[in-house]
This record gives C-alpha cells, structure tokens and sequence, in this order.
C-alpha cells in the first residue's frame, strides 16, 4: 500500500499496484485510453461516450449518482472522479465501503496536463505519461505558434443561448480559448454566469463559439438565432461568424488539444494556410503505445528550440525560430 | 297587527305538487327528501313552512327559490317556473335570506346591500344614484339606517340579520324567502324581525315565505302555515287550522297543549315529560 | 356611503399609468450599457415612425431591440400574473391562492423540458423550432388545465374545494416529474438552460408573432375575468348567497378558471415561474384600494407590472454584466412583504 495526495489535497491510501480501476467522469475514461491503461478499467459512467470502446465497458451509473453498489461490486482498487463532475456524497460514501477515491481537478490547460501526468504516475504509467504530455505540449505549442502572431480573438462562448449562459474567466474552457488564439469577451468569477444580451451587443464579439453536444440541430438553431430579437444586432450573427468543436473542449481530457486546434483553425484560418507538420485526426489523438511497442513510424515530430514554459505562452513573447 | 285584505288578490306563488331526491351514489335508490307538496300564497301574505330539523323545510324552500329543480311538480311565481328563470331574472323577482358564509374581506354594510343592485346592473356594473337611493330605503325600512357607515362583522347578530334583509330588499322582489331566520336571534329581536316583516308584507305587498321551527311565532304571524314532517307535508291551512294538539305532538314528538286567543291565533305551550 | 364611480376607477387607473411610465422610463436608462434619455426619447420616436434603420447609435440599437423588449415583456408578463393571481383568489376564495396554485406553470415547465429533451432529436421547419419551446409550454399548461378542470369538478360543475384539491395534487405530481427528468438527466448539458427558466426569467428574446399573441392573450383573457369583476364582488362572500343575488355561479367560475389558467399559462410560457407576483400585488392593491374587483382587477394589472419590471431592472444591474434570474428578486422583496402582510391580516 502507498500513501497519495489527490488534487484536492485529500490523502489516500492506495495498493502500490493498481489493477482495477473505476471511472466517473468522462474526461478521466478518455485520459485513460489516451494512457494506454484502458484493460485496467472495469468500470464507467453512462457519459462515457469516447473513444467509442468505453461505450463497452460495465456501466456504474451516472455522474452524479452512481450506484455504490456496482462500483463495490467491481472490486475497484480505487475510484477515479473530478471535483467539477461528481458528488463528495459519492466519495464518502465509498470511502466507508473502504474503497478510495482520487479526485482530479484541473482549472488550466498547463494542469490538466500535469493531471494527465499525475494519474499516470498513480496508474503506474508514469512513462506513457511523459510522452504523452510531451506530445501534447507539441502540439499546443504549435497552435501556438500559429496564431501567435495575430492579435486573439474577441468571442462569445455560448454555453446556452437562452436564457445566455457563457463560461467564467476562470475555468479551463477560458484558459483553452486562450490557446487557441481569441478571449473570452465574459469577465465573471463564477463558472456559468448568465450574461446580459445587451452587454454582448456592446461588446461585439468576433466570433460566438458553440461545441458539439447540444448543436445537433446546429444549422437549424443558428439560423433561428439569427432572426431573434437582440441577437441580430451582433456583428458575429450577422456575418455567420460561428466557430464550433466537439465537445472535447468542455472535458478536462487530452482531447481538448485537438479542439484547441479546431477551434484555432476557425478563428485564424490565415494561420493555417499552410498545412501542419502533424495531422491528427479531428476527434482525437491516435492512443500512446505502450512501453514494449516500437513507436509508430508516421509521427515524426519536427525538432524545435526549447520553448518557454507553457504557463506563460500566452502572455510571454514566442522565442521560436518563424 | 292584523293581515290586509288578502282575499281579492290573485295567487302569486303557486307549488305545486313539487318533490326531490337525491341518490348519494349512483348505486343507491334515491332518498326523498320531500314528497310532493303544494300550497298557494297570494301578495301581502305570510307563510310559515313549519317542521322539526330534517322535515324537508329547507328542500322546500330551495325549490321555491329557484336554485334546485323539482324532481317533480312546478312552482310558479306570477305564472313563470322559478327555476326556468336566468339567474339574473330570478334575483329580480326572488330574494331569500339565510345563514351568512363568513365574509371574506372586510365590507361596509351600505356595500353589503348594495349588492342587491347586482340584478339590475348594467355590463360594466357601476351603481347609480337610483341604485343608492333604494339601497338607502331598505336600510330605513328595516330601521337600520344609523348601521349604514358600520362594518359587517361589528354588529350584533340582529343587526347583522337586519342588513342582511335590507340586502334582499334592495333587490325589489315580490317574494321573499327566510330560512330560519330568528335562529341566533334573541327575543326582542326575534319579535322586531317579524314585526317588520309584518309591516312589510301588509305595505309592499311582498309575499313572504319563512322556514321555521318557532311554534308560537309561526301562530302570531303567519297567515298560513306549511306543516312538514320527515318529507311529507301533513297540513296546509291558516294557524287555527293547523295547530290540533294531536298532529303538532306526532311531528314534533313532544307533549304539548295548545290554546286559541281571543285573537283567533292559537298558543302552543310545551308540557314538562315527567 | 361612496360607491365605486367609473371617475374614480379611471382616475386612480391614472395614476397608476404615470408610475408604470416613470418606473419604464428609469428601466430603459439602467442596465449593463449607458444609455442618455434625451437620444433614447428621439430614437423611439423615430421608431414610431418606422424609421428604424435612422437610429443614431450602436447603443440605441441595444436598448430598442434588447432592452425595450424585456421590459414590454415584463409589463405584460406582471400584469397577467396579478391579475391571474385576483382571480384566482376570489375563484378559490383563498387570500393564499396564487396563479401557479392549480398547477399550470408546473404543467408549463413540462412542457418545457419536454421540449428541451426532445429537441436535438427532431428535425423541425424553422418557422416552428424557433417557438417549439413557449407553444411546447403553453400545450402544457393547456392540458394540466384541462386536467385540473375535469378533477375538480362535482356533480357536473366546478366546485371551489375539489377544484383547489385536484390543482394542488396535480401540480406537485408534475413537479415530481420534473424533478424525476431532471435528475435522470442531469449529464446532458441543455438542461442547465432550465434551471434558469424554472426560477423565472425575462432575457428570452421572443419572436414577433408570439409577442403579438401574448399582448392579445392578455387583453382578452384580463377583460374577460374583468366582466365578471361585480360577480366576484358577489361570490366571495358566499357561492349561494352570490346564486341567490343573481349571479350565474357555474358560468363565472368556469369563465374566470379558463381565463386566469390562460394568463397564467401565457405568462409562465414565456418567461418561467416568476413568484410572489401572483399572491402579493393583488393583497397590496387591497390594502390600498379595497376589495372591489371593478378596481381591484385594473390596479393588480398595473401593480403586477411596476413590481416586475422593477425586478427585473434589478436583476439586471445589481451584478451587471451578469445577471440574477428575475424569480430570485421577486422572493427576496416578496417573502418580507407577505410577513408584513400577514401581521396586518390582510386587511
């Protein structure tokens, strides 16, 4: 047994190996797979929709209240959650079953790739861990790279249109924006403040930012927005000046990199004329391999001077070779 | 005081035959409340609709008024059936006093009767002087002027009770109906509500039908009297008529004696059972 | 003896009018953008005069198609739930009656949801998705209505007690459900919208041909339930006694029922559950104007009016850019203002 500090700074108590683990938050399965550790889950939520695998997997419930008894009934070594997705009822509750929890909670791009890292290191992974948040620095840094240059973005994040639901300054979806070139025009504390229209209409936005899960009907919606009362007097309605992505960007998960990058492609397209040294796939990354595999042979990162730390990339001038 | 001259009027109020039941689930035989039953009242009289409780007296008036169709029979008043009436219609001919609900929200009592305008109002219902004018007279025909100004619910139960036939005669009627009237009354009050039923009955020609349990005052001033025991109405006549020793104490199962008056009305004394 | 005159129902009508202009004229001026009230005056004539594309500034623009709007609905929206809330009290003769009490905007918020959970999953004409949500509400209402009727009826009428019983048992059935999909639900991300809605809220930009039918709804449902203010007068002081004075008992209470569930009904389609509305203005109004529906109906409508729109400038500014849903305003000036009440016994 090992002693672990979560990212709540609650100490648990864990075996030094861990074979069985259960998942309650979307993003976590998903950093899972993207660890390469997905035999070693044998339990989820109902949300757990990506990959299209964890669909597969036992289901425990949902986020917010999943049965204790099939997580016990799973024999988990531990119980992974997240403070914005699941209930503290939900850990205490396994807690006195004698079943520990560990809780992850990144506010920022920069923590939740420490968190990928962090849960590595739990998951006994530490390795795939490091190349995946190298990779994953990559990337972010060449998005970076791209829209560097041109001044961000003003846009509206669009949680929900009526009545207006945006994001706080600081949650992660904010904190992505930023790496993906543009701001949020909304400067609230809370996490989902309602915002006046008329502050948006004095604002005008750029771009209205909307992500995947409830624009299903998107084009439908979006025309009906534009012959809405208030809403036609935005620039951005106007002009059609949407941006949109999965909902990758509203997970704490690896994949939100690559919504970044979605997400850049729209809002400096001149950034993006010429194409990227690495083509992922739009949905996500291809999955890490393991420690024994040769590495695939079609990633071929290009070499790149050090970078700045990504703290401070958004602010700090890029010391890149361009 | 002594009836006017009633016998050259025609019949105004007419029931005949008139009977109801009621089935308190669809799987059950019907109860009746009340078996047929007819009498005649003429302008300027008194009747008295006379039993103990459940004797079907408030049935009976309910059809009078109106409000409930007979299972069988017809009342006619002025020659129209009273329940073929619009509410509206009827509230112009018919008036009836009763138990009060307990009123909601505060009222004047010069707002009380003047809600016996209502029937006369036009559709956007504001009162005029006319209306006020009547509303005043009621209020002085029943000596209940000085009350005008007071709230409902501090006055005495009299009061209360005056304002309240004040109300009904606001609407002008020529029938008017009281069920139980002197019930929380105490005696002097009891007396002034007949006495000025009394007066009105002999000046308005109103034709005025009470239900009551009152024995000696149904004899005083009654020109004729409804006897109704367990539904079925066993005698209609003038008080003299009515009032046998034997049938008062099979209806009201109690020894009793009964004197005539030099006034030609009987008095009815009740006689201790041991 | 003073009765009611139609001189002094006009008058006080009146004055009334005057506050509801000076309390829209202070909302047009507030809120998250400045605005100066001499460039607002000759904008809005000039929208009078169709003139719209002549608007001086971005500015102008904001207020006339944002801010104009809310507050025309917060006038129509206040006054329906008052004089909901009047009717509802006499029909029930209950001074706690209030418009959501027989369960019409538990039925709306349904409706609501229903229409939140089905949408992505549809495909709809434009013409219809950009309404689905209030129509999906008002069809709620509607049938909660219908439902509520057919309950609360005894011997083939509208009775006051079974009509309060079955409305009451409705309503928290319905909430149950709500509460059931809710939490069912909770994962998808739409439904964060309704929580918003389910407390009362005027930032729904609606659509012109549902302004019209709200502004219309509201005139002939309030002159309806007002035809019958002297019936009321009558009623609350006894059904029978009201039957005997000559008012048609059955009819008024099933015309002021569809009327007020109506209003009620329109209101909450279109904004949500606003409370306190409904119960308090109508008892304010007493206080100062008595118990007579002829005068009473009107100044609950404008009462109802001044109090949202009073609201939901609060709601607007107090945290401005961001926004507190207009229901919590209402609970939080209500709840003291009903203890006020209450210690005068509703006089």
């Amino acid at each position: 047994m090992r002693d672990v500090t979560d990212e709540l700074g609650r100490k648990i108590q864990i075996p030094q190996n861990i074979h069985r683990v259960v998942s309650l938050a979307p993003s976590v399965t998903e950093t899972l797979y993207a660890l390469g550790v997905q035999d070693r889950l044998v339990g989820d939520s109902d949300y757990c929709d990506y990959p299209p695998e964890a669909k597969q997997k036992p289901h425990v419930g949902g986020t917010i209240s999943p049965s204790i008894e099939t997580i016990a009934s799973l024999h988990p070594d531990v119980v992974l959650v997240t403070k914005g997705i699941n209930r503290l009822d939900t850990v205490n509750s396994l807690a006195s079953l004698g079943i520990p929890s560990y809780a992850m909670d990144p506010h920022s791009v920069a923590e939740i790739l420490t968190s990928t890292q962090r849960l590595a290191d739990l998951m006994g992974a530490a390795q795939a861990g490091d190349t995946l948040a190298t990779e994953l620095r990559r990337q972010l840094a060449e998005t970076h790279e791209r829209v560097a240059p041109y001044p961000p973005r003003r846009v509206l994040y669009v949680v929900w249109p009526q009545p207006l639901i945006s994001i706080g300054q600081d949650t992660f979806m904010a904190d992505a924006l930023r790496y993906s070139g543009a701001i949020s025009i909304v400067n609230e504390p809370q996490s989902w403040p309602q915002i006046s229209l008329e502050e948006v209409a004095r604002q005008q936005p750029e771009f209205l930012v909307f992500s995947g899960s409830h624009m299903a009907s998107a084009s439908v919606n979006i025309d009906a927005l534009a012959e809405s009362p208030g809403w036609r007097i935005l620039n951005a309605v106007r002009e059609r000046r949407f941006a949109n992505t999965s909902d990758a960007i509203e997970r704490t998960s690896p994949r939100i990199v690559s919504a970044i990058a979605e997400l850049a492609k729209q809002f400096h397209p001149e950034a993006f004329k010429v194409p990227t040294t690495f083509g992922f796939p739009a949905g996500g990354l291809p999955p890490i391999p393991t420690q024994d595999a040769p590495l695939p042979t079609e990633v071929k990162p290009t070499p790149r001077p050090p970078q700045a730390q990504l703290e401070s990339i958004g602010t700090a001038e890029c010391a890149c070779a361009r | 005081m002594q009836p006017a001259n009633a016998s050259t009027k025609e019949v105004r109020l007419s029931v005949e035959q008139v009977s109801y039941a009621y089935s308190p689930n669809p799987n059950q035989a019907p109860i009746f409340t009340l078996e047929a039953s007819s009498f005649q009242a003429r302008a300027g009289e008194i009747v008295a609709i006379l039993g103990p409780n459940a004797s079907g007296k408030s049935t009976l008036l309910k059809l009078i008024a109106g409000t409930q169709p007979p299972l069988s029979g017809r009342v006619l008043l002025n020659g129209e059936t009273t329940h073929s009436l619009t509410p509206r219609v009827r509230a112009q001919r018919i008036a009836m006093v009763q138990q009060e609900s307990p009123l909601l929200f505060p009222t004047r009592a010069w707002e009380f009767v003047l809600q016996g305008r209502h029937a006369y109002g036009g559709s956007l219902q504001f009162e005029s002087a006319n209306d006020m004018t009547i509303a005043r007279n009621a209020l002085s025909q029943v000596t209940a002027s000085h009350l005008a100004d007071r709230w409902m619910d501090q006055v005495s139960g009299g009061e209360k009770q005056r304002i309240v036939l004040a109300r009904a005669l606001a609407q002008q009627p020529v029938l008017l109906l009281l069920d139980e009237p002197t019930l929380h009354l105490d005696i002097g009050a009891q007396v002034g509500l007949l006495d000025t039923l009394r007066k009105l009955a002999n000046e308005n020609r109103y034709t005025v039908v009470i239900v009551t349990h009152e024995l000696n005052l149904a004899a005083q001033y009654a020109d004729q009297i409804v006897l109704l025991h367990k539904g079925k109405s066993l005698r209609v006549g003038p008080p003299g008529v009515v009032y046998q020793r034997e049938l008062l104490e099979q209806v009201f199962q109690t020894p009793l004696a009964v004197e005539m008056e030099s006034s030609g009305r009987p008095r009815v004394t009740v006689l201790p059972t041991s | 003896m003073r009765p009611l005159t139609f001189t002094r129902l006009i008058v006080n009508c009146l004055y009334l009018a005057v506050i509801l202009f000076v309390v829209m004229v202070i909302a047009l001026k507030l809120g998250a953008v400045p605005v100066s009230l001499y460039g607002l005056a000759a904008d809005l004539l000039q929208v009078l005069f169709h003139r719209t594309s002549a608007l001086s500034s971005n500015y102008d623009l904001i207020v006339i198609d944002i801010r104009l709007p809310r507050i025309l609905l917060g006038i129509v929206v206040g006054a329906s739930l008052s004089v909901a809330g009047t009717a509802f009290q006499a029909l029930l003769r209950n001074p706690l009656a209030d418009p959501y009490i027989l369960g019409a905007s538990s039925g709306a918020s349904l409706g609501a949801i229903l229409t939140l959970i089905v949408q992505p999953y549809i495909a709809l004409p434009l013409a219809i998705s950009v309404v689905f949500t209030p129509v999906g509400a008002f069809v709620g209402a509607a049938v909660t209505i219908a439902a509520v009727y057919f309950l609360g009826r005894r011997d083939g009428t509208l009775d006051s007690n079974t009509l309060l019983l079955s409305g009451i048992v409705s309503g928290s059935f319905l909430s149950a459900i709500i509460m059931f999909l809710m939490s069912t639900l909770a994962g998808r991300g739409d439904l964060r919208g309704i929580l918003f809605w389910l407390m009362g809220d005027l930032s729904t930009t609606l659509q012109p041909s549902l302004r019209w039918v709200l502004g219309v709804g509201f005139l002939i449902a309030s002159g309806v339930i007002y035809s019958t203010a002297s019936d009321l007068n009558l009623m609350l002081n006894g059904e029978k006694e009201a039957m005997h004075l000559g008012v048609d008992v059955p009819r008024v209470r099933l015309v002021v029922y569809l009327a007020a569930s109506i209003l009620t009904g329109i209101a909450v389609s279109v904004s949500g559950a606003i409370g306190y509305v409904g119960l308090l203005v109508p008892h304010v109004m007493r206080l100062i104007f008595g118990s007579d529906h002829r005068i009473l109906i009107p100044t609950s409508a404008f009462g109802g009016a001044i109090a949202v729109v009073l609201a939901d400038t609060l709601a607007r500014t107090v945290v401005a850019p961001s926004e507190l849903p207009v229901g919590a305003m209402t609970a939080l000036a209500g709840a003291p203002l009903f203890i006020y009440l209450l210690r005068r016994k509703f006089a």
